[in-house]
């Protein structure tokens, strides 16, 4: 029976976890040591990393959320950058007058605009029942152009220093930076939510079994919209943090970021057809690939190399899971896709900016 | 018209023989039609099933059998016809909640999430959630769910190794045992199954035979739909023959044969087979 309950643990995501965060670290001593003066090391590489992770790291526990619903939002990238536009937009506005209350109604608007933009998604996937995939590749479409209208292309200025001294470079302690501490803390409450909550329960039900869950009565539409509306939200914060760690957007950014807390979310022992979720394991897959990012950089790789990176690790790390159940080998022609789209996104907007 | 009105009016004669004579009906459907376009599925169907007697509904594909099971369980309102579970009708031209009315269905894919515990199957649209504070969080009691399962699985004499184990780890037999043991929870007076035994080893069946007549005894009405004759003859007290979209035979399960349920799916009909044909 104790065998049978630890193969049970392992199904659900439990013991992944513990792999994952041994590759982390494992990751972490080895560019440590290859890196100059072990500088990878050092007390601010922890803090940059921490930083540097922490958005991708909250997209990857939202998106696993979807994933075990057996949903997929690749517009996660965008809704970061049009949150922190919009947020920017009425910070800077508001700035000259009242700069407290500039910053409490940017933040406000930045996670309502992530929420919005989920709720967005949610509305054509259970409304106009598109497929996941197509609403939100469509939206990330979306997204990104109404952030290049809203801004003509240049990045926000003029955002309250206050919220960069107080939040954004500011550290718990003078060790723990504090954008780290909220995502920290609203991981937490996702893991609570996933396991403890009814909503937990009823969104790995829906994609364990879209039928079963059907028949047992639970309100698909209502559980897809709250998930897809928090996963915005996630997108929210993620905007907010552009803003407070440089005061202001990052507009030609975020491009990979869907893609590294997808594969973050899978590296974590979340299933891409549903039913399982490990939200500390989407986490730390989601740092893997920051690790990984940022330790090329210290090595002296070009910043190109980074997006190899992110590519390589997910393939491998799917691999893996391909030889070792059927489910993964579908997972692989899933994940393919998945890049195909976004390659033809990329291109798409390069070809725009080329035309400009 | 009152609760008490309504099962009198309905203790009338059921056909051949119940394992306690003539007695209420825990479901009973009345000249259901359901056509789909220019198909008619159901023509006029009409079976009652009392409280412990087990039923099985046979026929050959196309006889009407799923469809009739579907108007049963709510899933698909009839065109025309009555629907009465104890003494409460369904509502007329809309699809209900069965479980509303005490019916539990275990339908032929079982509609369990693999993923997901034995309990956390069964509770799944039932939760149990804590009260107080932590009631507005929707925060589980997953205490009171596995022991509440555990003890309906003993119940009903499943024996599994623990109830957190999820579906995907159990077989065949346990799957469909876990089905009928959620269907009972929460569905008191009428179990629907259909096609129980399709898919399943003769050990597994076996399982499936007895955990059925473990519910009989409760008191819970059941209709099978099955395609396995065989089995189902052994299983049920009484077995009803479907043919393009009516009722066309009853019989006893005791004294029928295996011949005599093909002849009348086939419409051969003989004044000797024991069988009484439905009006």
């Amino acid at each position: 029976m104790d065998e049978l309950v630890q193969y049970s643990r392992w199904r659900r995501g439990a013991v992944p976890v513990v792999i994952i965060l041994g590759v982390d670290i494992f990751t972490v001593l080895l560019f440590g040591i290859i890196s100059p003066s072990h500088v990878f090391l050092s007390v601010q590489s922890f803090k940059d990393l921490a930083l540097n992770g922490c958005q991708t790291a909250l997209l990857g526990v939202g998106v696993a959320f979807l994933l075990g619903a057996g949903e997929l939002d690749i517009s996660l990238g965008a809704n970061i950058i049009l949150s922190s536009v919009v947020g920017g937009k009425v910070m800077a506005t508001m700035a000259s007058t009242n700069s407290g209350a500039a910053i409490a109604l940017g933040v406000i608007t930045c996670i309502a605009t992530g929420a919005a933009g989920g709720f967005f998604n949610s509305v054509v996937v259970t409304r106009l029942r598109v497929n996941s995939f197509i609403a939100t590749l469509a939206s990330l479409g979306i997204m990104t152009g109404l952030a290049d209208v809203l801004t003509g292309g240049y990045d926000i200025a003029g955002i309250p220093l206050a919220l960069q001294r107080d939040f954004g470079i500011a550290s718990l302690f003078g060790v723990i930076p504090n954008p780290f501490a909220l995502v920290f803390l609203i991981i937490v409450a996702a893991g609570f939510l996933l396991r403890r909550t009814r909503f937990g329960l009823r969104t790995l039900a829906l994609g364990s079994s879209r039928e079963a869950a059907v028949r047992a009565g639970l309100p698909v539409r209502k559980n897809l919209t709250l998930l897809f509306t928090m996963a915005g939200s996630f997108a929210g914060f993620g905007g907010l943090i552009d803003l407070s760690r440089y005061t202001t957007t990052n507009i030609s950014g975020h491009t990979t970021d869907a893609l590294a807390a997808i594969a973050g979310a899978v590296i974590g022992g979340t299933s891409l057809f549903g039913g399982k979720i490990s939200v500390w394991g989407a986490a730390l897959g989601a740092m893997l690939a920051v690790i990984l990012q940022q330790g090329l950089v210290v090595v002296g790789l070009p910043s190109f190399y980074q997006l190899i990176a992110v590519g390589v690790v997910l393939i491998v790390a799917v691999s893996v899971r391909g030889f070792t159940d059927a489910e993964g080998r579908s997972t692989l022609r899933v994940v393919r896709r998945l890049q195909q789209g976004l390659k033809a996104h990329q291109s798409g907007k390069e070809v725009v900016r080329a035309s400009e | 018209m009152t609760r008490e009105e309504g099962v009198k009016m309905l203790r009338v004669p059921v056909v051949g023989s119940s394992p306690t004579g003539l007695l209420e009906k825990a479901i009973a459907v009345d000249g259901i039609w359901k056509n789909y376009g220019h198909v008619e599925a159901l023509r006029g169907a009409s079976l009652a099933v009392a409280p412990g007697e087990i039923v099985a509904l046979v026929g050959d594909n196309g006889a009407g059998k799923s469809t009739l099971l579907k108007v049963m369980c709510g899933a698909v309102a009839q065109d025309a016809g009555r629907v009465t579970v104890g003494a409460d009708d369904f509502p007329e031209g809309t699809a209900v909640d069965p479980q509303r009315y005490g019916i539990g269905v275990v339908y032929q894919d079982l509609a369990l999430a693999p993923d997901l515990s034995v309990v956390e199957n069964i509770y799944l649209g039932h939760e149990l959630i804590w009260r107080g504070w932590r009631r507005s969080l929707g925060i589980l009691n997953r205490k009171a769910m596995a022991t509440e399962a555990d003890v309906a699985l003993r119940d009903l004499g499943i024996e599994l190794p623990t109830v957190e184990l999820p579906v995907s780890l159990l077989s065949g037999g346990q799957r469909q045992a876990v089905a009928v043991a959620r269907a009972v929870k929460w569905g008191r007076q009428v179990l629907l199954l259909d096609e129980p035994t399709a898919a399943l080893g003769t050990r597994q069946t076996s399982i499936v035979k007895d955990l059925v007549r473990v519910v009989a005894a409760r008191g819970i009405a059941i209709l099978i739909v099955s395609h396995d004759i065989p089995t189902v003859v052994e299983m049920a007290h009484r077995i009803i023959v479907m043919r393009q979209g009516s009722v066309v035979r009853e019989f006893a399960a005791k004294t029928v044969t295996i011949a005599q349920i093909v002849g009348a799916m086939l419409g051969e009909t003989s004044s000797q087979d024991g069988g009484v044909t439905s009006p």
